[in-house]
């Protein structure tokens, strides 16, 4: 699904000109949940970003698909994403004038799906989510861990191929960090791709794979064997 | 998609309800502006509406050169109808003369009133397309008839029919009402046209009109055509052109040009200078349209500089959006949408506010302007106007916000750049810049209005009355008159005159005088009145002396005034004689007893026209000037000077003006203008104050912890007062450099209209940079100060 060659990303200032990745190589498969680690400042999100397609990489190749998106314009990265890629933050990023409801319909509108169709897809993603009794709520309304799932349930909505999730536990405390994580894994194992960018080793160990960066360039990879040992 | 965008606009409205009211409130006074504003043009440009073929109707004009200055008007001699009709009338479907609009006594049994109207040929009242309600369309076919509009028939009859009954009018003769039209509606030409009596009866009444006949020097009448159906109003124009010069060679002489001026450019472009058309009220039209333009535009720029200013609120719900697949242009059209909201709501409060003061702003503007709720077009145009004011106040915000990167907005660390904030400086210098050249103009207008009220009338007009005598009846009767009003007490001193005292009715030539320069073409103001004018009216005589009654020969004897005698170049006027230069049948020589000081008849704003008080022999005035006594309070003496009029004059309707009033009136329109532009400036800074209070509240809060930090380490109220109001006070100090260039360059253009003028002095200036100072600093202090005296400990929480 995701195929990364020789991905370089630098910053621009005044003064002076960071690399946040050097070459990186990368390559996530249909159905895989790969962990990225690394300490602060090492181009993780930099590359989820990139991943995402909310940025675009200063060199390199970059193929969602088999499709080319590194040097794709805001306006077909938009298009691209839509519908096919899910995003989890840490810090949530619901629309506090949203609610419930419509902050998980939101995707659907922009796809142009009917009211009828919105209505049933967002019920059933609130209901799996185990959130649904919240559908009026406003965000601030809600703890943190309900703020998360509704988060993933707007990720999911119009069940794209690949979720990237950056510090989906981050602002969470440990039980509801296992519980954001079981909903991942069982995304996943549904088919859904993940790419997870985490400080958390416990988190890590859901992944299938764990991918570590250091100053913008991935220095190991180690595969997982018991996935969902946490479970 | 569009009900989402609303939904988000109505929340974030009713979350930050201070912002909201300050956006709508402002932005709602400013549209109550523009939306008056807009009545009022649309009132303006709607000026002779109830007249279906506007643009086939003209009035005959004639432009005329004295000593090489060309004055242009719509007076011209009798025989220029017949030349017109035998030369050209092919190009006119109507084409009558008409008298001046004068004011008659209209008595029908009991009833007495005092009406304007005019005398007309035959077809008058079809080229006026006048709606006749009962008699016949024909009515002025007999020399005795009289069409009546349906408020005077009304105000006459009461109940009764009108037609076939008999008026008696100023108490000359008898007319027989023909026909009653319906009344001509206010904002049109001949909307005081209460009559109209044919013009048989004003040849068949008046010598001096039969005279005319074949006076091509004598410009005393009117004339109102209609073209022909297949008539070029600029091409019968151009052919006419000549016509009295080609026809006349006595008055060739002036170079006598005539023209056509269409009904459609009477009431705007009214104004001619050197014969050239140069507008009229239009320039307020402008004026005003444009005062409108910019107060929206302030309200609009509030809009702009705090939608902008929140935007790191914002930020996040842009890049959720994009992320989750919104495209760019999805975003603007949800940010247009919110402005739009916004503006709807700004709209229903700006049409209260309209329908709150629109007495008020038809008082001051003199119109009966109705909110007009039945008119489609009205409603289209405010959905025009609500789209375009949505457009100019949410497009730059819907660039702004919609062009954050989901990147840089989504990890909650977002701050705006440092240029951010520029594009809202120059904003605020702009709103800036609008309200101190308003300030300027507005202080320059009012004082060039009191300066022309401080100017010397040169007489008395407290306590002075003026009573109309437009009736045969008064003639041979000013003595008896002048002796019962002096003996009732309540007048100390009365004469006679041809014209009110605050205009001048009557210009003359043809004179001749010792040391007159070869080829000059004299034109003297002319009034007639009787001895004791200058005593009743206090105009000081500076030479020579007054009329006297003890002289016989005082009959032929004239008074000049000071502008008069420089413009006649007589070093000793007294004892000077003006001679007719009619060789043939010369009226006997007039001779100047004495030199009057300038009095102003006419614009306060213009020199004083040249003018000359003929003694009238034959005691025919139009108005007595009536000195009251001053002992006695004007009411008593109003009601001794009415029982007195009534015994005489029974049958006339007793009407007077107070001088110093009809005086006050030549300054009507340059105190309406200078009243609205008071309340428009008002309005301005009100604005541009109220988003200069929203950005320092929106600074305030952005920099709470900057302010926290600083008090813990020491800093003052003041300090921090400083630091929040430097900023404002720098980009005020920057308007006014702007403002002051622009509103002298406009100001002074404004004032070259006025002979008689201010001088913009420097303090004017001066007073506008620190009255915009002390606005902002007062504005600007109430947040500063509040934030600087909040607890550092809550302000450091904050973060």
């Amino acid at each position: 699904m995701i195929h990364i060659q020789n991905l370089k990303k630098s910053f621009r200032t005044e003064e002076v000109e960071t690399l946040a990745l050097n070459n990186v190589n990368l390559k996530v498969e249909d159905g895989e949940f790969a962990a990225i680690m690394g300490p602060s400042g090492c181009g993780k999100s930099t590359l989820l970003n990139i991943i995402g397609m909310l940025d675009n990489p200063t060199e390199g190749s970059y193929k969602f698909a088999g499709h080319e998106v590194g040097g794709l314009k805001e306006r077909q990265r938009t298009e691209l994403r839509k519908g096919n890629l899910g995003f989890v933050f840490q810090s949530f990023n619901l629309i506090d004038e949203l609610t419930v409801f419509e902050n998980v319909e939101l995707p659907l509108i922009y796809l142009k799906e009917s009211k009828s169709s919105r209505r049933e897809k967002v019920m059933k993603v609130l209901e799996r989510m185990k959130i649904a009794h919240r559908e009026k709520h406003f965000p601030h309304q809600l703890s943190g861990g309900q703020q998360q799932r509704v988060a993933i349930a707007r990720a999911v909505v119009t069940n794209p191929k690949l979720i990237l999730a950056d510090e989906p536990t981050g602002n969470l405390d440990s039980k509801n960090g296992i519980e954001v994580m079981n909903l991942l894994t069982e995304l996943n194992q549904e088919g859904t791709t993940i790419v997870m960018v985490t400080h958390s080793d416990r988190d890590s160990h859901y992944a299938h794979r764990v991918i570590n960066l250091f100053d913008g360039q991935i220095v190991t990879e180690s595969q997982n064997r018991a996935v969902g040992a946490m479970m | 998609m569009f009900k989402n965008y609303l939904k988000i606009a109505w929340r974030n409205l009713i979350k930050s309800k201070g912002y909201s009211a300050i956006n709508i409130g402002g932005l709602a006074l400013g549209m109550a502006v523009t939306l008056l504003i807009g009545l009022w043009v649309v009132d303006e440009l709607s000026y002779n509406s109830y007249f279906k073929h506007k643009d086939k109707i003209a009035q005959v004009y004639q432009s005329q050169t004295f000593n090489g200055n060309t004055g242009t008007g719509p007076a011209i001699p009798r025989p220029l109808e017949k030349a017109l009709r035998d030369g050209y009338g092919d190009n006119f479907k109507h084409l009558i003369m008409a008298s001046w609009t004068n004011d008659l006594y209209l008595k029908y049994n009991e009833t007495n009133l005092s009406r304007s109207g005019n005398y007309m040929q035959r077809e008058g009242p079809e080229l006026l397309e006048l709606e006749i309600i009962k008699g016949e369309k024909d009515g002025l076919r007999e020399v005795n008839s009289i069409m009546l509009s349906k408020s005077t028939a009304d105000a006459l009859f009461g109940g009764d029919d009108p037609i076939g009954k008999t008026v008696r009018v100023s108490n000359e003769h008898d007319l027989m009402v023909t026909a009653v039209y319906e009344d001509i509606p206010v904002n049109n030409t001949f909307n005081d046209t209460d009559y109209i009596i044919p013009w048989e009866q004003y040849l068949a009444s008046r010598e001096w009109v039969r005279n005319a006949e074949d006076q091509w020097g004598n410009n005393s009448f009117q004339i109102f055509v209609k073209l022909a159906d297949n008539a070029n109003m600029e091409t019968v124009s151009q052919k006419i052109r000549n016509v009295k010069k080609d026809l006349n060679e006595d008055t060739a002489e002036f170079n006598p040009q005539i023209f056509l001026f269409p009904m459609n450019e009477w009431y705007l472009h009214g104004n001619f200078e050197n014969g050239k058309q140069v507008g009229g009220r239009i320039k307020y039209v402008w004026l005003f349209g444009i005062i409108g333009a910019f107060v929206l535009l302030l309200a609009c720029i509030n809009f702009m500089n705090l939608s902008t200013a929140r935007s790191e609120k914002r930020a996040k719900e842009v890049g959720i959006r994009k992320s989750i697949g919104s495209q760019r242009r999805q975003l603007i059209n949800q940010f247009l949408s919110e402005s739009f909201l916004v503006v709807v709501f700004a709209f229903i409060i700006a049409s209260l506010i309209v329908l709150l003061s629109l007495n008020g702003f038809n008082e001051l503007s003199r119109k009966e302007i109705s909110f007009p709720w039945n008119s489609g077009i009205f409603w289209l145009s405010s959905l025009i106007f609500i789209l375009i004011t949505a457009l100019v106040a949410g497009s730059y915000p819907a660039l702004y916000l919609s062009s954050f990167r989901p990147v840089d907005v989504l990890k909650g660390t977002f701050k705006a750049g440092k240029y951010a904030g520029l594009p809202r400086k120059i904003l605020v210098v702009l709103q800036f810049t609008v309200s101190v050249a308003f300030i300027i103009g507005t202080v320059i207008v009012m004082q060039q209005i009191n300066h022309a009220k401080n100017r010397p009338v040169g007489y008395d007009k407290e306590g002075l009355i003026q009573v109309p005598t437009f009736s045969q009846d008064f003639t041979g009767k000013y003595d008896l008159m002048r002796s019962e009003f002096l003996n009732s007490n309540a007048v100390v001193e009365m004469s006679s005159s041809s014209s009110p005292t605050t205009r001048i009715w009557s210009n003359r030539g043809g004179f001749t005088w010792e040391g007159k320069p070869e080829g000059f073409q004299e034109d003297l103001a002319w009034t007639e009145v009787s001895a004791e004018y200058a005593k009743s009216l206090n105009l000081k005589i500076v030479e020579g002396r007054d009329f006297s009654r003890d002289f016989a020969s005082d009959s032929l004897a004239v008074l000049i005034n000071q502008t008069a005698k420089k413009y006649l170049g007589m070093e000793n006027p007294i004892g000077k004689l003006l001679k007719d230069d009619d060789e043939e049948d010369p009226n006997p020589p007039l001779k100047i007893i004495g030199v009057v000081e300038d009095m102003i008849t006419q614009s306060p704003y213009e020199p004083v026209k040249q003018g000359v008080y003929v003694f009238d022999r034959f005691d025919n005035s139009s108005y007595y000037n009536l000195r009251l006594n001053p002992n006695q309070s004007a009411s008593q003496n109003i009601a001794i000077v009415e029982r007195v009029f009534k015994e005489h004059f029974p049958d006339i309707p007793f009407n007077y003006d107070f001088v110093d009033s009809e005086y006050g009136e030549k300054f009507a329109a340059e105190e309406r203008i200078g009243t609205l532009s008071g309340i428009f400036t008002a309005l301005a800074i009100l604005i541009s104050c109220l988003g200069l209070f929203g950005l320092t509240s929106f600074v305030a809060e952005q920099r709470t912890k900057e302010i926290g930090v600083r008090k813990v380490l020491g800093a003052t109220t003041f300090n921090v007062w400083n630091m929040l109001s430097k900023d404002f006070l720098k980009l005020v100090i920057i308007s006014c450099f702007i403002a002051i260039p622009i509103s002298y360059y406009i100001m002074n253009g404004w004032l070259q209209d006025y002979p008689y003028r201010v001088i913009m002095e420097w303090w004017i200036f001066v007073l506008a940079v620190v009255g915009a100072l002390a606005i902002t600093i007062l504005t600007v202090s109430f947040q500063a100060i509040k934030a600087a005296n909040a607890n550092p400990v809550n302000s450091l929480r904050t973060e």
